[in-house]
């Protein structure tokens, strides 16, 4: 078990930089996810820390100790590939067994290491197979099972349920998330999928463009995108972010979107910090905090509503205001039929405002 | 064969406006190799085979008379036949070994990113290219005691390659090295390059040494591809003759296939080296099963 440093990592590969600036510390025990788009540096930063890949500059402390330029067989951690990484031809044992074996371990103590991970993993049965003869959720299990069975200091995982089926993945998830509870293990979890971050991490580290956007538990992330990047990322379907006008003075302002004469109502001090900038502003909204009603409401004014996505537990109904579409969750069934008429309204506390050229959040005073 | 198996042919071709059917068509590239198959190799597979049981000399024209087994009896009690075997089992050894040693260890060298990785493979394969008795005769003017290239190099005076009796096996086998381990490099770097990247990344992770990591996972991957190199260099060595006969006539050298041409063709034993060339055909049918069932053993882990 370990802590992990990062300080003012840099990567290029050629010419292009892949990590800029990295600072980040993984705290002892804790599950971290790096999230990102691909090719956003979220894996070069894990294979970094791993050893599979060199900084250009920076430090990566492990433990304190000075381990950037060390070989990544002197770092002490496990590392889940995406693509399984099995030897093809060992058995599932041998597969487990090999960093046991390869740093010369008892057989007998070799044994009960190997049977102890199977039997957490659930694959004893398979234990004497090859890993050609598994399916893709085992194949997986093994590979996770070779990574604990040396008890590293840390475990770094990348993408390791990219590809498995929808269904599996969700099962996996789970088992992952229940492995971490029970050993504590230091892990750091690379994925482009924002419901396996949201679901898995302590604290989600969201990088695009090597750049270290926000670092934070899931629900701050949500709650507290740090800019429209993260809004747009985290969370689905998509929050809503349209270019915003301001109208009104005096407890009567009023935010419009997408050209439509009539704005939705704020308060005073929720704007106050945006409106006179000068620059152009966004508005954010997430599609729960679009609020429709029936009837005429203080505060409401009517629209059209367009595409219904019926999704079961909730519907996602697109809603037209001026030219554009604000995308709204509802209770399923709530709108009958494309076309119907609605009145919409959005929940001020819940909206965001992003610069319009920075696309950083405009937090206010509150 | 069931002929619902084939691509039909499409109807609107140039073939079918022809008026020829997936049956003609199939038959047309087919008739020509099995009746080449047949001319050249099965005839005299079978004629050879009713040779060995004769005393038949195709020197003269006595008529062949039926012998028996008698041939086959008298080659495998000569014990100058058995020597010829263990010069050629000694030398399959040597030179199937070397070949390995020396091909599979520059496949390990080619197999990273090197400067002019393409031309320096090119020039490597060149030796192989080159004709067997063109080798023979330059490898005789390297190894010359008086002028060669080789000693002058290596210091070694008026050393007799090829006239020392214990070193000219030697020195043909080195020879055939030489020629010969290119072909291994070029299969072990195919079996080299297909081993995937990101296992040496896992067992890097997984604390294995370089060692460790070269016989756990790089050789039994490769295994398969290069056990096909080896079967293809010892049929090939097992059946040596021009380059043994160029370089060299010591009794030391005299190779089971020299043995065979100087029966069939200076003393016109051709009874008798029918059935010498029947023992040969079944020791390299018996060896090469041997390691068919290794290779097949590997393939299916």
């Amino acid at each position: 078990m370990a802590q992990i440093d990062m300080r003012n990592v840099q990567k290029f590969f050629g010419a292009n930089q892949v990590l800029k600036d990295l600072d980040l510390t993984i705290e002892d025990g804790e599950f971290v996810v790096m999230l990102g788009q691909s090719g956003g540096g979220k894996t070069t930063a894990l294979r970094a820390i791993a050893g599979l890949e060199t900084v250009t500059s920076g430090q990566i402390l492990i433990d304190g100790v000075e381990m950037q330029d060390k070989k990544a067989a002197d770092r002490d951690i496990a590392f889940v590939f995406q693509s399984f990484s099995l030897y093809p031809h060992m058995t599932v044992r041998e597969n487990i067994s090999f960093p046991l074996r390869a740093v010369r371990m008892g057989s007998a103590d070799r044994e009960k290491a190997v049977n102890e991970v199977a039997e957490v993993l659930q694959i004893t049965e398979h234990l004497d197979n090859k890993p050609s003869a598994l399916s893709g959720g085992d194949m997986q299990r093994v590979a996770i099972g070779r990574a604990l069975v040396r008890r590293p200091k840390a475990l770094l995982m990348d993408e390791p349920l990219g590809v498995l089926d929808a269904k599996l993945r969700e099962q996996m998830r789970a088992e992952i998330k229940r492995l971490h509870i029970a050993r504590g293990s230091t892990s750091v979890y690379v994925t482009h999928d924002q419901v396996e971050a949201m679901s898995l991490a302590d604290r989600i580290v969201i990088l695009h463009d090597g750049v270290l956007q926000q670092v934070g538990a899931p629900e701050e992330v949500y709650l507290h995108p740090t800019n429209a990047f993260v809004a747009k990322f985290v969370g689905s379907p998509v929050m809503n972010i349209h270019e915003a006008q301001f109208s009104g003075v005096n407890g009567h302002s009023s935010v419009h979107i997408g050209g439509a004469g009539t704005g939705f109502h704020f308060p005073e001090q929720l704007i106050n910090h945006v409106r006179n900038t000068g620059q152009a502003v966004s508005l954010g909204v997430r599609p729960e905090a679009v609020l429709l009603s029936h009837e005429p409401q203080e505060g409401y004014f009517p629209a059209q509503t367009s595409n219904i996505e019926p999704l079961g537990s909730h519907d996602i109904v697109d809603v037209l205001v001026g030219e554009t579409v604000l995308r709204a969750r509802t209770e399923s069934g709530y709108i009958a039929r494309e076309g119907q008429q609605v009145f919409v309204n959005i929940d001020p506390a819940q909206a965001h405002f992003f610069d319009g050229a920075t696309g950083l959040n405009l937090r206010g005073a509150n | 064969m069931p002929t619902n198996n084939m691509t039909r042919l499409d109807p609107n071709s140039q073939a079918a406006s022809r008026g020829l059917s997936d049956l003609s068509i199939r038959n047309l590239f087919i008739i020509p190799t099995i009746a080449f198959l047949i001319i050249f190799n099965i005839f005299p597979l079978l004629y050879s085979l009713g040779y060995s049981f004769t005393d038949f000399r195709a020197s003269t024209n006595a008529p062949a008379k039926f012998v028996g087994l008698q041939n086959y009896r008298d080659l495998l009690n000569d014990p100058f036949i058995w020597k010829n075997f263990s010069i050629t089992a000694k030398y399959v050894l040597i030179s199937v070994t070397g070949q390995v040693v020396v091909g599979f260890g520059l496949a390990m060298l080619l197999n990273r990113t090197i400067p002019a990785k393409g031309l320096i493979t090119t020039l490597l394969l060149l030796p192989m290219m080159l004709s067997m008795a063109v080798v023979g005769l330059f490898w005789k003017l390297l190894y010359d005691p008086n002028f060669g290239i080789i000693n002058y190099f290596l210091g070694l005076g008026k050393f007799e390659w090829l006239a020392d009796p214990d070193m000219a096996l030697w020195a043909i086998a080195i020879v055939d090295i030489w020629m010969w381990s290119p072909f291994v490099m070029l299969l072990s770097l195919a079996g080299l390059s297909a081993v995937p990247k990101h296992l040496y990344e896992a067992a890097e992770i997984d604390r294995a040494g370089n060692i460790y990591t070269f016989f756990r996972i790089t050789l039994p991957l490769v295994a398969p591809i290069l056990m096909i190199a080896i079967i293809f260099r010892t049929m090939e060595a097992f059946k040596t003759f021009d380059l043994a006969y160029v370089l060299s006539s010591q009794p030391t050298t005299e190779l089971i296939a020299i043995r065979l041409y100087k029966m069939a063709f200076q003393e016109w034993q051709t009874g008798m080296s029918s059935a010498f060339a029947y023992i040969v055909l079944i020791m390299v049918v018996a060896i090469t099963n041997i390691y068919v069932k290794y290779l097949n053993k590997v393939k299916a882990r």
